[in-house]
């Protein structure tokens, strides 16, 4: 029982927004699809809506072929970044909008907007007129009204990006809540991984029209397949493999990237004990900045000819670093990743 | 910022320009109505008139009907779907609007005429002056409409679908009630144009059993001189007018929808859809181009027949003979020459007024701009006999008009231009130095080039092709092309009625030119 992408590819032009991408939904799974702005995410999943036909490739639900099904025999609940509620709409006649559809009867249609209108918390919000609520009280009316006819599955399409930073910190938890509380699969695309990673167990990471790497948080976060992906996580520490042949435990691979959240770094001249997996080095400090609560330091290491970006809270320094700062570093052997492609 | 001395002066100038050739005319008319007891008994106990006010109405209405039977499915269409070939097509279609009405006029007597291409002959009947209508307004639902729903309602569309609806049911739950405000609006314009239609019936149907009360009014003034008479329906043509302004403005706030606007890409149709597109755009380019075609054929005819000759041309080229017709060379001259000063005059005043607007404490000013969209040109044109009887003796009273009726074009595509300036580039020349004619020289003016080619472009084509006061206030030495062409066709004679079709064929290019550049530059709020 689930979701199935077989090799979806739509093109425009010569732009291959989607370029053979195949993917499994399981049941009551949410999926993040996460990626940059123009990879191809928000195509992706206006083709699993059926808002697009795919150029070529299958989508299957429950062993069903539904490439060719149009959106509104699909049952899929969509949330659009902008939300699209029908301005001449009051609250309640947006929620129940699938639910006339379906031919529910008034009665069962106003039980359960009631029902839908107390899980996103908007009891009493019913005859409000869509364009006098909040940015996040609309979003979560979006929410009841893909949720209402009780869909196959939940496509959200960037739907906090455009609530400001504080409302957005508060409803990443609380979809997540919903949705693991929900007997709903849900596909969740983001351009923000802190919202990926809050949101789903599983990530699918896109770029380009392709998918490069699926796995849970912490294999994407702690093994990033490629440099890119690296980078695009915000790991700072990627290396030739050439230039490490003077690092200790260092692996041998064209690519290497250097885990900066397993360095430890203390002051130099204590002697301390370390472990026979942990190879150690003396570091200078070049730059050192506060962001924040957190220290950003990009530190020399000459004995390995190698630079070294490092952040982290006060705690785990001892004293304020200053440029020319002499620093004891630690590498574990389980710090380094070998990267299968740049 | 401060209202400076500069908008305070240019609104006083541009009031007092609309209070002398605007307000001053229409309350001569109010005046000699009411001052004449025994008109108004007479009109209003006379069945005719009464005849006259129901034809008026019942035409329009049933012309505002055909309108949108045929433009709503094409807006919905429109707004829904892009195909190849769609902005080619808007712009087409927009070609009848902007077509002075002697052009919409000789283009159906080409077609349906005594002498027309298709043999069946139409003249006198209420089905040409319906089709005609519908040739006209088509366009006014399909970008109203169309154009309002483009903006928002893909995303809503989408929406719907993945909630269940079809492209039948979205249209019905979704697309309708949003465009309702839209079409009403749209309906009430066209019910008004058709309301005062002029010229399109003078040229289609002469005979007085189909005459609007506009045409009415021409009558009586410039036939029967019955000035009293012809008062006392100017002021009913105007609170008919009036009255479905108000209900429209109303009905218009109550209903509105803000949509987010917002450019979105259509998908292309399908299946039924496709078919209903095809046959809604083979109807609508059938309407609107096989007049235009018909009018261009026919004036390439040659005698016996040949294809195509200039001899209509020269026919019409042809010095003034003994029957006072202006010449093309002396039509064509009178009109750029009145186009031209018209346009300048509707450019100063509107500029004026929209800066007085917009930077001074003249709000209030604001509805009045649109007053002048309201009054019917032959009314105009009246009030103008009436209030300066010695502009009958001077060719001045005809730009006068034509800038008066061009005038809410000029003001409402320069007003928004004007708001849109920041604020703060006028604030930082005054900071350098500049005094508010200075900033207007020097950095306003120069921003709004494209909105004043627009504006221009507008005033010049309105001038071209008007026609309800300018038959009122002509003379035959400075006749317009509009004027040349319908004396023509009132004469007997195959040689007249294709220097009539030639005539119509050179102020069909000269408009269309203007629009073309037009259509190019710039946008405006209509």
């Amino acid at each position: 029982m689930s979701l199935r992408l077989n090799e979806l590819r739509k093109h425009y032009g010569a732009t291959r927004a989607v370029d053979g991408v195949t993917l499994e939904l399981g049941e009551r799974e949410t999926l993040a699809l996460l990626g940059p702005s123009g990879c191809g995410k928000s195509t992706l999943l206006r083709l699993v809506a059926g808002l697009e036909t795919p150029d070529a490739g299958r989508i299957a639900l429950d062993d069903a072929d539904i490439t060719a099904l149009p959106p509104q025999r699909r049952r899929f609940g969509m949330v659009f970044q902008d939300y699209a509620l029908f301005p001449h709409l009051n609250v309640a006649r947006n929620v129940a909008f699938g639910l006339v559809e379906l031919g529910w009867p008034r009665r069962d249609q106003e039980a359960r907007v009631a029902e839908l209108l107390e899980l996103v918390g908007l009891e009493g919000l019913e005859d409000r007129r869509v364009q006098q609520l909040s940015g996040g009280q609309q979003q979560r009316v979006a929410l009841a009204r893909a949720l209402a006819p009780r869909p196959e599955v939940l496509l959200l399409d960037e739907p906090l990006s455009n609530l400001d930073q504080t409302l957005r910190e508060a409803l990443k938890d609380e979809l997540h809540g919903l949705l693991s509380s929900l007997p709903v699969r849900a596909i969740y695309v983001t351009h923000d991984q802190s919202e990926a990673f809050a949101i789903a167990r599983r990530v699918a990471i896109m770029r380009e029209g392709r998918i490069t790497q699926v796995g849970t948080r912490e294999e994407v976060l702690e093994r990033p397949g490629s440099a890119w992906l690296a980078r695009f996580l915000g790991h700072r520490n990627l290396y030739d493999g050439s230039a490490l042949q003077r690092v200790p435990g260092a692996p041998h691979a064209d690519t290497v990237l250097l885990r900066a959240d397993m360095v430890t770094l203390r002051v130099a001249g204590q002697a301390v004990d370390v472990p026979a997996d942990v190879a150690t080095t003396s570091g200078t400090v070049r730059r050192a900045r506060r962001d924040g609560l957190r220290w950003q330091l990009e530190l020399a290491l000459p004995d390995w000819s190698l630079a070294l970006a490092w952040e982290g809270f006060a705690r785990e320094l001892e004293g304020a670093p200053r440029e020319g700062t002499e620093l004891h570093v630690e590498v574990p052997r389980a710090a380094w990743v070998t990267l299968e492609e740049r | 910022m401060r209202p400076s001395w500069l908008s305070t002066a240019l609104g006083v100038a541009a009031s007092t320009f609309l209070a002398v050739f605007f307000l001053l005319p229409l309350a001569v008319i109010l005046a000699r109505s009411v001052g004449d007891g025994s008109a108004l008994t007479q009109v209003a106990t006379n069945p005719f008139y009464w005849q006259r006010l129901g034809f008026t109405t019942g035409q329009a209405l049933l012309s505002t009907a055909l309108t949108v039977a045929l433009g709503l499915p094409g807006a919905l269409l429109f707004a829904r779907y892009d195909f190849a070939g769609k902005r080619f097509l808007t712009a087409a279609f927009t070609i009848p609007f902007v077509m002075p009405t002697v052009v919409a006029g000789i283009g159906f007597l080409a077609l349906f005429g005594p002498r027309g291409l298709t043999g069946l002959n139409l003249r006198d009947t209420l089905a040409l002056i319906l089709l005609a209508h519908v040739f006209y307004n088509y366009a006014i639902v399909v970008r109203v409409v169309g154009g309002f729903l483009e903006g928002a309602a893909p995303r809503l569309l989408e929406a719907a679908s993945t909630l269940g609806a079809d492209a039948w049911r979205s249209t019905l739950r979704v697309s309708l009630p949003l465009a309702l405000p839209a079409l009403l609006a749209s309906a009430t314009l066209v019910f008004l144009f058709c309301f005062t239609s002029f010229g399109v019936i003078l040229i289609l149907a002469p005979s007085p059993h189909l005459a609007t009360l506009e045409v009415e009014i021409y009558r009586l003034t410039a036939h029967l001189l019955e000035l009293g008479h012809a008062a006392v329906l100017v002021v009913a043509q105007l609170v008919v007018v009036g009255l479905v302004t108000w209900l429209y403005t109303r009905m218009q706030a109550r209903l509105a929808v803000a949509l987010p606007a917002r450019a979105e890409a259509l998908p292309r149709p399908r299946g039924r859809s496709r078919v209903l597109l095809g046959v809604n755009l083979l109807v609508a380019g059938a309407l609107i181009l096989s007049p235009l075609g018909a009018l261009a054929v026919q004036a390439l005819e040659g005698p016996g027949g040949s294809f195509p000759s200039l001899a209509n041309l020269v026919g019409a080229a042809r010095p003034a003979n003994v029957l006072g017709l202006a010449s093309l060379g002396l039509a064509l001259r009178n009109s750029l020459l009145f186009a031209t000063t018209s346009t300048v005059i509707a450019l100063i005043v509107g500029f004026a007024f929209a800066y007085a607007v917009a930077r001074g404490r003249w709000r209030v000013l604001d509805q009045l701009s649109l007053l002048p969209l309201a009054t019917s040109p032959v009314t105009l044109g009246f009030g103008y006999l009436l209030a300066f009887p010695l502009l009958v003796t001077h060719p001045w009273g005809i730009p006068l008009a034509h800038a008066l009726i061009a005038f809410p074009f000029v003001a409402r595509s320069l007003l928004p231009a004007l708001r849109g300036l920041d604020p703060a580039l006028a604030a930082a020349a005054t900071t350098l130095g500049a005094g508010p004619g200075r900033v207007l020289w020097r950095v306003e003016l120069p921003q709004l080039g494209s909105s004043l080619l627009t504006a221009a472009s507008f005033a010049f084509a309105v001038s071209m092709g008007e026609f309800g006061a300018t038959l009122l206030l002509v003379r035959p030495d400075y006749a317009t092309l509009p004027v040349a062409i319908f004396d023509r066709l009132g004469r007997p004679g195959p040689q007249h009625y294709g220097a009539a079709m030639a005539l119509a064929l050179v102020l069909m290019v000269v408009t269309g030119a203007v629009m073309a550049l037009l259509q190019r530059r710039g946008r405006s709020e209509f």
